[in-house]
């Protein structure tokens, strides 16, 4: 089965419908595939983690993350090994790694979650706006994805961030005015293709307000889709923030797990061999990535969102 | 295969509802997303201050009641108007320096001791000079240092500039030092022509300073520099005080032992210009050092020795008679003559170099007097002299900058935007080439008078401080002389590997916490000193410089053997002691165990 | 005539990005210039004493009102001028020019790398669907996907040029060396040497995409009449595979390269960071933290014409690989 070729647009993934077994195109279905797959369980449950160690990580945490931890005697107690004291060891200013690891959960679940929400919701709201109506108002849209998708993302957001204040909202911010694009593309296609349904003509013809229609007939279509999006964005959302602490742009106050690992590189920590400092904060980041493409249903369904009926 | 329409049900309505809802309430929890504890968290091994609540006693139990004023303690609104607002604390970011940022995170902690709120607000670099030159009436009180450099050897530019009343405005001193004594002294030290009596002004400057606690300065860092001992000679490896290896003594007389005859040294900053009319940051000026020779040079010692020029001899405290070295040449062949020297002084005096102008503006004439004689008339007795200007201003050929200075005067733009394709010298290397931020390579000038042992000079760019420690034990570098990582680490590492030593030496320069007289409670001396009791410095010296470093009592540096006042009262390190000192210059706490100005006094600057 | 409705929509394409590139300068101008604080203070030192700096401010052209700023920016661009850089005192574009080959390098070599791995290993991972190695490599993939690539290339340089130095650990040339031209320099041992190890970092990351990408195309059209028409006939399934299938399973991952050049340029920035690799992404972060307007400026804008230039060499590509759906494209906007 050849892909749709209406929606083989300039440098989108090529999309076709979502056909479900169960009640058609809904969360429900949504739900009902995602517990088919196991690697998207995998996903759900590395959320659900990250979620609540985002809530009750910090009073998990054995030590306050930017407390420098002393001895009896008064000595930091700088680069230690883990140890059953410091699980994961302790920086070389003398701060324990494990207690940080258990904090940046909260940064990177509310980077990740609000980037993608606010990516999801810009980008649907657009990619329906710009299929449905179509004319100048899709040219317009379209064009503005395009420059969107012309500005190279990760120096846009260091510029913005450094310029504005380094916090993580202007991190959030920077984000969010880049990352629609590819979600609106990939939606108006979809929306292309279901706006030549027979049962959004059948409202139309009823005499029903386009919005109305594009809202209540159209969109309820194309949102499982954005929700798989929504979790890629995610996912990108948090590498990018930890590539802008990395870069010693993020938010100063904020222990995210990029900050840890600019901590680690300021301060050697390959040359120390200080492992259990490098690898699980990057293993974190990776973890809520990964989990975002799991959800995307799988790694086939990820880029062609359509179910292998195996 | 089909969809038929659906609505959304309620079901799916409530529960985007559920996801978005909590998102929102994530992300506002979220707000603080770290948590910055308040400092009585449990485990910290500081003293909580509910312990020393108990120890402030009463106002009326002790003899401060013959200060206090009959209204004492009945005004609960004037208490709460005297209570001390919160101070905002500004450093460097952990991007910038994160030594300095730490630094800055442990005076805050330190502070709150006192009983006062205390925030640390980091920023870059740029930003953090921005607010304190600019906005001088805008912060209270911010980390700082004062970077060592080889003209900084005499004490004369650290005392004077940082502290007398004249430069308040806009120039060093940007904490509003105003003291007519210290003015009086620091003019003295500058004029003073017997050196015995010119040591004993500066240590007394020193001990007004370590009195009136301007500046709680901190320490002066261990510079580290470590060098492949397979390649250089270890005897040829020099040190200069305050400087440390990385100078321009050991550039020209490194001796290579074996087949590698250049030397291969990093910098985490890029140079930027190689002019000698302008610098931008401290890497240009290693380069413009050795491509430009200037008449006279600090030596290891620290003291100005006669370098282009043969004879320095002072008739009296304002003129100086200069004797140019013979046979110099410029890199392009040409001869050096006293012409050129002129020239070198008169360029900066103008416009079109602004770094260089202080440094031409106390000379009034400059004359010639024989075909390699020169005289320069000062407008005043100036010792300093031969520090600050001989040994800063870089012979400059006039053949070449004549016509581009004459060309420029014409522009808006000054000298400093002109890069010649070829920098010409008569220093004792020559430009060979410059890769944009890879790296610089120059070669030994070997009709030099004093040329160096290596053939090549090569500096290259490093920004990753782990990268510099795996090239030196490749071999790819064989001399650091930047370092921006952990000193413990590259210490370690040196001992790991036999072909690597290390020479170290105290910095000239020096950190500190500059407050800002401008804004009370800075502008009383006894806040000041009672601030500075309850900072541990060897705390810091030993946690943030894993003891590279020294304590520090004053802006001069130890390693100035000569000008160091090592005679200085140490300020004990003793919290209750401080607040006893407040208490009896008539401060006191609130019932909450904030900090209040004395009575008659209250907060003017709180938001 | 079909060559010439593809050199019209050719055309039109170009039309559209060059659009593109104006606006985002427009962008650029306004985000620099509306940033709060003051933009000379990197600049100008203490020394410098009121008028100086008054006169300073008139060079730059700060004293004027933002719609004449604007003007002069934007003819400056037009003529190739981006302005003077606060620190090097030099032209901006001088500054790009230098260093913008060597960014080329490290943007096009992972992308090639990246591409060629990609599209042999989904090969490979689709025509062995259901083993041992595809479910591996599909872990692979995911891990190279999410990995940030600051991290992995944190862990390869401790691996490759420290512990076994098999590479160097910065630079893209040995202390010393002097390259006579680009030519030279492309063609030299040492460059390369030097290139490995940031073009595989990046090239790890990138590989995802087209493997994937390729992978599923190939599932697709392995089911395709024509391959099952091919088996019937007794091809080879080497031939099968290659001939047939790749040929056209290749065409919308090549199209899909676009997707991945966002992510190069963005790696670039970090990757030359922790290589010390002497190109724009590095600049760019050091001008911005410098306070550098006009560098950082023409940093950013380089990079982004980068982008939209190979956003350009895409569209091209599609359309002379693919002219019928230039043809549908209009039937259907």
């Amino acid at each position: 089965m050849s892909v749709d070729v209406a929606s083989t647009q300039r440098s989108e993934v090529p999309v076709a419908e979502i056909a479900t077994t169960t009640a058609p195109g809904s969360f429900s279905a949504l739900w009902a595939g995602l517990r088919r797959d196991r690697m998207a369980m995998v996903g759900v449950f590395i959320y659900a983690a990250a979620f609540v160690l985002a809530i009750i990580g910090p009073s998990l945490a054995p030590y306050d993350p930017q407390q420098v931890i002393k001895d009896s005697a008064g000595n930091w107690l700088t680069s230690q090994e883990p140890s059953p004291q410091f699980l994961l060891g302790t920086t070389n200013m003398g701060r324990d790694i494990f207690s940080q690891l258990l904090y940046g959960a909260r940064p990177a679940v509310v980077v990740g979650f609000l980037a993608a929400f606010i990516v999801v919701a810009i980008g649907t709201i657009i990619g329906l706006v710009s299929g449905y109506f179509g004319g100048w108002v899709d040219s317009v849209l379209m064009r503005l994805a395009d420059v969107a998708f012309g500005i190279p993302f990760l120096p846009f957001v260091v510029v913005l961030v450094a310029f504005l204040k380094p916090s993580i909202w202007n991190v959030v911010l920077g984000m969010s005015l880049l990352f629609w694009c590819n979600t609106a593309r990939v939606i108006r296609s979809q929306v292309l293709v279901v706006k030549e349904r027979d049962f959004v003509e059948a409202a139309r013809v009823a005499g029903a307000s386009p919005w109305r229609i594009l809202f209540v007939y159209v969109a309820p279509n194309v949102l499982p889709l954005s929700f798989l999006y929504g979790s890629l964005a995610m996912g990108w959302a948090i590498l990018t923030e930890a590539s802008v602490s990395f870069l010693g742009f993020g938010d100063p106050k904020v222990i995210s797990w990029g900050f840890m690992l600019q901590d680690a590189y300021n301060a050697q920590a390959m040359t120390r061999g200080a492992w259990a400092w490098i690898i699980p904060p990057g293993l974190c980041i990776m973890a809520m990535v990964m989990a975002g493409f799991f959800i995307g249903r799988g790694t086939e369904e990820m880029l062609f969102p359509r179910l292998r009926e195996q | 295969m089909l969809k038929s329409h659906k609505k959304l049900t309620r079901r799916e309505f409530l529960a985007t509802a559920a996801i978005v809802g909590s998102s929102i309430a994530l992300a506002s929890c979220g707000a603080t997303p770290t948590a910055t504890p308040a400092p009585t968290a449990t485990k910290a091994a500081a003293p909580a201050p509910t312990a020393t609540k108990a120890a402030a006693p009463a106002p009326t139990a002790t003899k401060a009641a013959a200060a206090a004023p009959t209204t004492a303690p009945a005004a609960a609104g004037d208490a709460k108007a005297r209570v001390i607002r919160k101070l905002i604390l500004v450093g460097q970011d952990q991007g910038s320096d994160a030594k300095e940022f730490e630094m800055g995170k442990f005076t805050a902690d330190a502070v709150k001791q006192l009983g006062i709120d205390v925030e640390l607000q980091a920023m870059p670099w740029e930003q953090l000079s921005d607010l304190v030159w600019y906005q001088r009436d805008k912060w209270d009180f911010t980390m700082w240092q004062m970077v060592g450099r080889a003209e900084r050897s005499d004490p004369d530019e650290l005392l004077y500039n940082l502290f007398h009343s004249s430069t308040v405005k806009d120039g060093y001193n940007f904490i509003g030092y105003i003291k007519p004594e210290y003015d009086k002294l620091a003019e003295a030290q500058r004029a003073e022509t017997d050196p015995a009596k010119r040591v004993e002004l500066v240590k007394q400057c020193q001990a007004m300073l370590n009195e009136d606690q301007p500046y709680v300065n901190y320490c002066h860092q261990m510079m580290d520099y470590v060098y492949n001992n397979t390649v250089w000679e270890p005897s040829t490896i020099l040190d200069q005080a305050g400087i440390g290896a990385k100078n321009f003594w050991t550039f020209i007389s490194a001796k290579p032992k074996g087949d590698q005859k250049d030397m291969v040294l990093v910098s985490g900053p890029v140079v930027t210009a190689i002019n000698p009319l302008y610098i931008s940051g401290g890497t240009d000026s290693w380069v413009t050092e050795l491509i430009w020779d200037r008449l006279m040079r600090i030596g290891t010692d620290g003291l100005a020795k006669p370098w282009a020029a043969e004879k320095v001899q002072w008739a009296d405290p304002k003129t100086v008679d200069i004797t140019l070295r013979q046979g110099m040449k410029w890199h392009d062949g040409k001869p050096v003559t006293i012409d050129d020297v002129i020239f070198s002084f008169q360029a900066p005096m103008g416009d079109e170099a602004p770094m260089y102008k202080p440094f031409v503006s106390r000379i009034d004439s400059i004359t010639k007097t024989g075909d390699n004689t020169c005289r320069f008339v000062l407008k005043t007795a100036y010792v300093p002299f031969e520090t600050a200007s001989l040994a800063k201003i870089n012979l400059i050929p006039k053949h070449i900058w004549e016509p581009v200075l004459k060309d420029l005067s014409t522009k808006p733009e000054n000298a400093e935007k002109y890069q010649e394709k070829v920098p010409i010298g008569s220093g004792p290397f020559k430009f060979v080439a410059w890769k944009q931020s890879e790296e610089v390579t120059l070669e030994a000038n070997t009709e030099h008078f004093n040329a160096p042992k290596m053939r090549r000079w090569v500096l290259r760019f490093v920004a990753n401080p782990e990268a510099v420690l795996g090239m030196m034990h490749s071999g790819e570098l064989n001399f650091i002389s930047f370092y921006a990582g952990d000193p413990a680490l590259l210490l370690s590492e040196v001992q790991k590997d036999p072909k690597l030593s290390v020479v170290s030496t105290i910095e000239l320069g020096s950190r500190f916490l500059a407050m800002n007289e401008r804004r009370p409670p800075f502008d009383d001396v006894w806040f000041r000193k009672a601030l500075s009791m309850c900072i541990d410095k060897q705390a810091i010296v030993q946690g943030i410089y894993k003891g590279r470093a020294v304590v520090s009592n004053s802006i001069i540096s130890p390693s100035m053997k000569a000008w160091y006042n090592d005679k200085l009262p140490p300020i004990p390190v003793d919290v209750k002691a401080a607040r006893q000192l407040l208490k009896d210059h008539g401060y006191d706490w609130d019932s909450s165990g904030k900090l209040m100005y004395p009575a008659g006094k209250t907060e003017t600057l709180a938001k | 005539m079909k060559h010439w409705r593809t050199i019209q929509l050719i055309a039109a394409r170009v039309g559209e990005r060059l659009l593109v590139l104006v606006i985002i300068a427009t962008i650029l101008f306004f985000m620099f210039r509306l940033m709060p604080g003051n933009p000379l203070v990197a600049y100008i030192s203490p020394t410098f004493t009121a008028e100086q700096q008054e006169a300073l401010m008139k060079a730059f052209g700060l004293d004027k009102p933002l719609s004449v700023q604007y003007f002069i920016y934007m003819a400056n661009l037009a003529r190739g001028n981006l302005g003077d850089s606060f620190f090097y005192k030099k032209p901006v574009a001088q500054l790009m020019g230098e260093l913008l080959p060597n960014t080329l390098m490290l943007t096009v070599i992972p992308l090639l790398l990246a591409y060629a791995f990609g599209i042999v290993a989904g090969t490979v991972l689709a025509w062995r669907r259901g083993s041992k190695l595809e479910g591996a490599g599909i872990i692979y993939t995911l891990i190279s996907r999410s990995a940030p690539e600051f991290w992995v290339g944190m862990i390869l340089l401790t691996l490759f040029a420290f512990k076994l130095k098999w590479f160097p650990a910065s630079g893209a040339s040995s202390p010393g060396v002097i390259y006579s031209s680009f030519l030279h320099q492309v063609t030299s041992a040492d460059f390369w040497r030097h290139l490995i190890l940031p073009a595989l970092t990046m090239a790890f990351y990138l590989q995802g995409l087209p493997l994937l990408l390729m992978r599923s195309n190939m599932l697709d059209v392995l089911e395709e009449d024509f391959v099952t028409m091919a088996r019937m006939k007794g091809v080879s399934e080497w031939t099968v595979v290659l001939r047939h299938a790749a040929r056209n399973a290749l065409l919308p991952v090549v199209t899909a390269m676009a997707l991945g050049i966002g992510y190069t340029i963005g790696g670039d920035v970090v990757v030359e960071t922790i290589f010390s690799w002497p190109g724009l992404g590095r600049m760019l972060v050091r001008a911005v933290a410098n306070r550098d307007y006009p560098l950082a400026q023409g940093a950013f804008f380089v990079l982004a014409a980068l982008m939209v230039f190979m956003n350009l060499v895409a569209d091209v590509m599609y359309y002379v690989l693919d002219p019928r759906v230039g043809r549908t494209k209009e039937a259907t906007t």
